[in-house]
């Protein structure tokens, strides 16, 4: 992978970079996205549901980068600021791989990289993202996303239990954790016919030890995708670059997601799109990723499909996917959890926004913001899929006015948290069918998404 | 008093601390009472800063501003109240951080930030922070309230060894111990056995009001 040749330049950085104190850096990051939203002149607009304006998003990139090379990466153990020089980071973007291939035999599929308003289909990902599940439940679960034709790759949830008991992370149960997640992950893909199917792991790894343990021999292979990450706002630390040196040493393809806080340093969506910018081009840069994710969190209500948070994706996804060839995700985080109306509306704003953004691959879905047990299923991710392939090709502008009617939909419940109902009772969970209400709930928001103009394919 | 008010406000919001103190220290020598200042002015002006942020109109980074101006001006008014008054000292103590395992820290920051302003001596213990670490805290800083904040279900499981250590050594009775954090429930807290839990930063500082109405109340 040429892109993973910078590893001892990464640790040299991670070493002998500017000392900074945390709260500094914070304070740092606060004053230079102030200052870059006033230079390139960005602005929230509340009457749009995403941004249609080129020189907008590339305005983005340029204040994305500029922060990026300003402010670094702060590594909390050694409290250095990983620094890179603008040149440097345009070095690594121009060598990043433009497409990817993940998964094996039969079930492999290659991710391309897209542009706004790319006729070619973005990839699709299905599964609950770290969504607390009982290891009975789990395989079901993991096996309700595998048998959906559109989802192209499957990610894992979070173990409620393991072995009966409560596991606990960065201790010896996470080893438990990550083999439980191999065993049961890999036979839901066995089941639904689908050996060889690209994974994202290792999902229960918090920490390096999952991940080390979870990919070693036996365990989940280079083309599945691993996940490292950055922490908000822009921060690392030696777990997560372990990861990437394990990742980088035994060729495993690296997925990396950073996920902005709105209200936070960031502050407003404007900065949250910045923010975003930066955070993936140093995840390019620093964590040597290929696919690089974002989903930016709400302060109260956790979700990514708040409106200003929408607008914000798209800002940040036209920004890299006009100005970069990365590989690009989005993941739909909704307050809402199965068998509500509200779940598929919040799907089908942040789906449709971030394909018509030019994003390469669309993930989700975190139900009810991935923290009410068992509150996932594989028919929401079919949705959230079919939304992305029905959105391919359709216009910003278009877009804009459709997903504004989406949201009327939803709006109002972001306060009210309607998480529906479990997956027992969403699905048939020994025959893995969806309950007959939920298809019929699914079937009634396809024809209102349909009326409102997004033309479903399937 | 209303241009005193408008102006520290504005000191407030725009984090300058050093023009606080002065107006502050101006109008305590022109005769208003100190203890007014805080119950009619800096109360009522981080009320509405909360406010704000619960809005998003302010951010994080001007929650901190603030949180700083308020300790400035507290630190003023409590040098001349010498040692004469209980209405100026903190509101309580808690003992905070993000339990073992877990680096998120900025909802943990937002709670930590806002009951500052709301006049709590906050030690922000950081994150991934080892179960021992809040309790030895809690025993030297003779804290109030423990707040523990998990965003990983994973990590949530620390929050039990917080209690079960505190059993263990007989001082669970001391100090009350509050969770949030994005996969923690009212029904997870209470099924550990903590004294509260909060849904978001706003409803933390309420919790830490009534514990402590509490246990003022004996």
């Amino acid at each position: 992978m040429k892109s993973h040749t910078r590893l001892l330049t990464v640790l040299d950085r991670m070493d002998n970079g500017p000392v900074m104190e945390e709260k500094e850096f914070d304070k740092l990051i606060s004053k230079t996205v102030r200052s870059l939203i006033k230079k390139y002149d960005l602005k929230y607009d509340r009457n749009e549901a995403i941004i249609t304006d080129d020189d907008l998003a590339d305005r983005f990139f340029e204040a994305g980068l500029e922060l990026a090379s300003a402010a670094g990466v702060y590594c909390t153990d050694t409290h250095t600021r990983m620094v890179f020089s603008k040149e440097e980071i345009l070095q690594a973007l121009r060598w990043a791989p433009d497409a990817l291939t993940i998964g094996s035999g039969l079930d492999q599929c290659t991710i391309v990289t897209r542009r706004p308003e790319d006729p070619v289909t973005p990839k699709i990902v299905g599964g609950g993202f770290g969504a607390p599940i009982p290891e009975e439940w789990f395989s079901a679960v993991m096996e309700s996303y595998a048998k959906e034709p559109v989802i192209d790759s499957i990610v894992g949830c979070n173990f409620f239990t393991t072995h009966g008991r409560t596991p606990k992370t960065r201790s010896p149960w996470e080893v438990l954790l990550a083999w439980r997640e191999v065993e049961l992950i890999k036979s839901a893909a066995q089941r639904a016919g689908r050996p060889g199917i690209g994974i994202g792991v290792v999902e229960n790894a918090v920490s390096e030890i999952g991940e080390l343990s979870g990919s070693s021999y036996g365990g989940f292979p280079q083309c599945d995708w691993h996940h490292t990450c950055f922490v908000s706002e822009l921060k690392t630390n030696y777990g997560l670059l372990i990861k990437v040196a394990h990742l980088v040493k035994t060729g495993c393809i690296i997925h990396s997601f950073y996920n902005p806080i709105l209200g936070g340093y960031a502050g407003g969506a404007e900065g949250v799109a910045v923010c975003a910018v930066a955070g993936i081009v140093m995840e390019c840069v620093v964590n040597m990723a290929t696919t690089f994710s974002i989903c930016p969190t709400h302060p109260f209500y956790n979700c990514d499909t708040a409106p200003e948070l929408i607008w914000a994706v798209s800002a940040a996804q036209q920004a890299v996917n006009r100005n970069t060839h990365l590989l690009t995700t989005v993941m739909t985080s909704p307050v809402s959890g199965p068998m509500t109306e509200s779940l598929l509306y919040e799907c089908a704003a942040m789906a449709a926004a971030a394909t018509v953004s030019g994003t390469a691959r669309i993930d989700g879905v975190r139900s009810a913001v991935g923290v009410e047990v068992l509150h996932v299923t594989g028919l929401e991710a079919r949705f959230n899929g079919e939304i992305a392939h029905a959105a391919t090709g359709v216009s910003r502008k278009d877009a804009n006015e459709m997903i504004k009617e989406f949201q009327k939909h939803y709006v109002s419940y972001l306060d009210k948290r309607p998480i529906g109902k479990s997956f027992l009772e969403a699905y048939d969970p020994i025959k893995v069918e969806p309950a007959q209400e939920w298809l019929d709930m699914y079937g009634k928001v396809k024809d209102e998404v349909g009326r409102i103009g997004l033309k479903m394919k399937y | 008093m209303e241009q005193y008010y408008d102006k520290l406000m504005e000191c407030v919001l725009e984090g300058e601390e050093e023009e606080a103190v002065e107006i502050t220290r101006a109008e305590i020598e022109n005769g208003t009472d100190p203890l007014d200042i805080v119950q009619k002015c800096l109360v009522p002006i981080l009320d509405d800063v909360g406010d704000k942020f619960s809005k998003l109109e302010i951010f994080l980074p001007d929650l901190i501003m603030s949180a700083d101006v308020a300790k400035a001006v507290k630190d003023e008014i409590r040098a001349h109240l010498l040692s004469s008054s209980n209405d100026s000292e903190s509101a309580g103590k808690v003992a905070i951080g993000t339990v073992q395992g877990d680096v998120h820290d900025i909802g943990k920051n937002i709670v930590a930030t806002l009951l500052e302003v709301n006049g709590y001596e906050v030690i922000d213990l950081g994150n991934d922070v080892a179960p021992y670490a809040f309790i030895e805290t809690a025993k030297r800083e003779n804290v109030d309230i423990i707040a523990l904040s998990s965003l990983l279900t994973t990590s949530m499981p620390y929050m039990v060894d917080v209690l079960k250590t505190m059993e263990g050594l007989g001082i669970r009775d001391q100090y009350k111990v509050i969770v949030g954090g994005g996969p923690v429930s009212a029904e997870w807290a209470e099924s550990i056995g903590a004294d509260g839990y909060s849904n978001d930063a706003n409803e933390a500082v309420e919790l830490c009001r009534k514990i402590m109405a509490e246990r003022k109340a004996g």
